[in-house]
């Protein structure tokens, strides 16, 4: 009976539920806090206890190894299953809608089919294939269904007919001039391509919204030296202060993806900064200060959600960004020549394009095929989180 | 007498108007220039006026969305009945002077409606959530009671509780506004202000939310700030009836009294814009001229004199009133430097002939509605007088000539409020010689 009460509105006893302040902590903050807390128990245990070649997991008796990148990209991970995916299972209608307005763009779909083909590849495929390995013997091994004259390759694992060296199954793409095979460097640049965009994106979402709006919010002068810093940050010769760090301290990918996420936000913090004035502006945002809101209640809940949905596009069309760049810097020599990134590939190859062009081609159509299916991405997204945009275009 | 609910006295917003680099203040829009009422419990005030005469300011301010810049709001709901005024003069219940905790409690006895459905919710907020988040800022954390009650009260709004887990770009205007209900209803409070709630609606959905707005008023025993620009909407759903214009109350009153009896001549404009199927209906075809003046610099004396259709005549002046209205515009319009006698002049030639100077002459007095004579001598050689110094291209002078000769009380004096029956009061100068209002009992 007492149950079935206070299911009405007016039947509240407000005074009695007002001073019961509990603290209260949603699903994904919950899970949020369940999967990080182990991982940065291990990322301590791993700093703190283990030699700097011990594996991570050794103590159970494997032999990975987590680099810090990795246990980042592992957070970053955690944050989009928690606060990306588990949303929107939790709210399927919301989910059904954006799909049906997602899939009326058919490059999009497939664009999201290849990418979740790099994300998988890219976590799974480590797994299970062992790292390339140096074997000179099996240098400049043809791509499957090709073949070369057999005077190219040390040795020829496939047929030999004509004079001419065929490509096997063993390596479908064929081997790098060190034997390594192509294929599996281009799974294990998959890894390195999500760990680009991934970070990068973390950080950048979380800098330029956290800028954006404490900008919009504050006003003022707050508002006006913030947004100069910002036009600093825009302007700043990103690629030489890398080049710079570079030679202070060397330049591995994770210092690749700091300096350049660091320089990378402005956009984001000066569209979320209008986007928040906007929004502030609308009568929901009345409404939920009416309803007793904190000014942070109504930022927290209100203002960022609605501002981060229509950044999403802009983030994705960030990430080819720093995969070019990436690329570029490594066919440049001044990349991270330790980890194996497509880029670092098509370095590889730069010199034997005369006579093995596969070694460039591969990694190269696999970078233009995941920054052509960015692009269409972002495209997609624009038109499925802001209708309203796509009825202004026309 | 017994207690309103809530009693507003006297309540100003003026927004500073700021200019140059040091934001030195320059002057203030005057959006809500001192209005005082009442509302008493379960009652329905309207306010109406045209748009920009301040109401929605009125609004958020009563609300405490935007701090007012002087004045009283009282309410005395949420057993915060029967206080008296402190010894320093200051009421208790005030809300522009209530503490955060205060303001928390005062959140759940006063709540709002806003005008347009589609953007007063959160698109990317089930409308279920939107409705429960009143609960959960209030405390309320568990997440199935907010359900259960959210639920509950969609149903009674004559939605249906599966609608809980469904986005705002789901539903039509009229169940957004429905739902807009729901979330105003949903701390049970005693006073709803609905700004617009039906204006941005079809007139077949309009009848169906004012009905369920006069079901839950008498289920709940709501008072009701309901502001309109439309007196049709007004006299259904309302008790009593504030008329604003330009940031001022000009009339009060029963809503019976002011629509029957109207004594204000901007009340008399208002109603004789709503369509009447009575053909021998007394008011009707009262236009009114030009817009609403701005609030930064409002016009002195009666507020309405700029554009009102009985604007008084001084001692010993007698003319058709409309003749005396055009005397005005002609005043006001050759002032500004809006008169072009080259403009006429062309105008008339592109009928077809080269006009005469008359035929200019006589445009000048039709474009104000000014007759062929007008009955004042003295009028008539002044107003011949400015035409001539206008044809000689001397605004100034012109104006000069019309300034001095053509002035209306009304411009001077600011109107005391007068009481014509109990409870109903209108502020105009026609009015001036009858009783004044009595100063109001809360003012003590």
């Amino acid at each position: 009976m007492a149950t079935e009460k206070s299911e009405r509105f007016d039947q509240v006893d407000w005074n009695d539920l007002s001073r019961s302040g509990r603290f209260d902590l949603s699903v994904n903050s919950l899970g949020m806090l369940l999967t990080t807390i182990p991982l940065a128990l291990l990322g301590v245990y791993d700093w703190q206890f283990l030699g700097e070649r011990t594996p991570t997991f050794e103590f159970i008796g494997l032999e990975q190894n987590l680099e810090t990148l990795d246990f980042f990209f592992i957070f970053t991970l955690f944050l989009a299953f928690w606060y990306l995916v588990l949303p929107l299972y939790q709210n399927p209608r919301m989910t059904r809608y954006y799909w049906k307005e997602f899939r009326r763009n058919r490059p999009a779909v497939v664009s999201l089919g290849w990418l979740g083909v790099v994300f998988v590849g890219g976590i799974v495929g480590p797994l299970i294939l062992n790292a390339p390995q140096q074997d000179l013997l099996i240098a400049y091994q043809p791509p499957v269904f090709t073949s070369v004259a057999d005077t190219t390759p040390a040795t020829c694992v496939g047929e030999v007919m004509n004079g001419r060296c065929y490509g096997t199954w063993q390596h479908p793409l064929g081997t790098t001039g060190g034997g390594k095979d192509v294929f599996t460097m281009i799974v294990y640049g998959m890894t390195i391509s999500m760990q680009i965009g991934f970070i990068t994106t973390t950080i950048v979402a979380t800098i330029g919204i956290t800028f954006g709006t404490l900008s919009a919010y504050s006003g003022g002068w707050v508002d006006e030296i913030m947004m100069r810093f910002v036009d600093i940050i825009l302007s700043f010769p990103t690629f030489l202060m890398f080049l710079l760090i570079l030679y202070i301290y060397g330049a591995g990918l994770g210092m690749f993806i700091v300096v350049f996420s660091l320089f990378a936000w402005g956009g984001t913090a000066r569209y979320i900064r209008s986007k928040s004035l906007s929004i502030s502006e609308e009568e929901f945002i009345k409404a939920s200060r009416i309803s007793g809101a904190s000014t942070y209640q109504v930022i927290r809940g209100h203002v960022v959600p609605n501002a981060a949905s229509s950044i999403i596009t802009q983030l994705t069309l960030l990430i080819p960004g720093f995969l070019l760049a990436e690329a570029q810097l490594a066919f440049l020599g001044v990349g991270d020549s330790t980890v194996p990134s497509w880029g670092q590939l098509i370095a590889t190859g730069r010199s034997d394009l005369s006579f093995a062009p596969w070694i460039v081609l591969a990694p190269g159509i696999v970078l233009f095929l995941t920054i052509l299916a960015f692009n269409f991405l972002g495209d997609a997204l624009l038109d499925a989180l802001n209708p309203e945009a796509e009825a202004e275009n026309g | 007498m017994t207690e309103p609910l809530l009693s507003v006295r006297d309540l100003e917003k003026h927004y500073p108007i700021r200019k140059g680099i040091f934001n030195r203040q320059v002057g203030a829009a005057r959006a809500v220039d001192g209005i005082s009422f009442d509302i008493a419990e379960g009652e329905t005030l309207g306010l109406v006026g045209e748009s920009g005469c301040g109401k929605s300011t009125a609004a958020s301010s009563v609300i405490h969305l935007e701090e007012p810049t002087s004045g009283e709001v009282i309410f005395n709901g949420n057993g915060r009945e029967g206080a008296t005024r402190n010894s320093d003069g200051t009421h208790p219940n005030d809300v522009t002077k209530f503490d955060d905790d205060e303001l928390m409690e005062f959140r759940r006895g006063a709540q709002m409606i806003f005008q347009d459905p589609s953007s007063s919710f959160d698109p990317r907020m089930s409308v279920g959530n939107a409705v429960g988040e009143l609960l959960k800022v209030h405390g309320m954390n568990d997440r199935h009671r907010r359900r259960a009650i959210v639920e509950d009260l969609l149903e009674r709004v004559g939605l249906s509780a599966s609608d809980f887990d469904r986005y705002p770009h789901e539903f039509s205007g009229g169940q957004k506004q429905r739902i807009a209900l729901a979330r105003a209803l949903v701390l049970n409070p005693d006073l709803i202000i609905a700004d617009e709630p039906v204006s941005a609606l079809d007139v077949s959905i309009q009848a169906e939310i004012l009905s369920l707005i006069n079901d839950l008023q008498e289920e709940f025993g709501l008072s009701l700030l309901f502001i309109s620009h439309d007196m049709s909407v007004i006299r259904q759903v309302c008790d009593r009836v504030a008329v604003m214009y330009l940031g001022e109350i000009v009339e009060i009153g029963p809503v019976e009294e002011i629509f029957t009896n109207p004594q204000h001549p901007y009340t008399e404009a208002l109603l004789s814009s709503i369509p009447t199927p009575d053909p021998r209906s007394k008011v009707g075809g009262i236009e009114l001229k030009g817009t609403v003046p701005s609030p930064t610099n409002p016009p002195s004396g009666c507020r309405f004199h700029t554009r009102c259709h009985k604007v008084i005549q001084p001692e010993g002046v007698d003319i058709d009133q409309e003749d005396w209205r055009g005397l005005l515009n002609l005043r006001d319009n050759v002032a500004a430097g809006e008169v072009d006698v080259e403009q006429i002049r062309e105008n008339l030639a592109a009928g077809g002939t080269e006009p005469t100077e008359s035929a200019v002459r006589e445009e000048i007095r039709h474009e104000f509605d000014i007759g062929e004579t007008v009955d004042d001598p003295d009028l008539e050689r002044t107003l011949s007088e400015a035409i001539e110094h206008l044809f000689e291209d001397d605004a100034e002078r012109a104006g000069e000539v019309l300034a001095d000769a053509i002035r209306t009380p009304c411009a001077e004096t600011v109107p005391e409020r007068t009481v014509h029956a109990p409870d109903h009061e209108s502020a105009c100068l026609r009015h001036g010689e009858r009783v004044p209002a009595e100063p109001n009992p809360a003012d003590d």
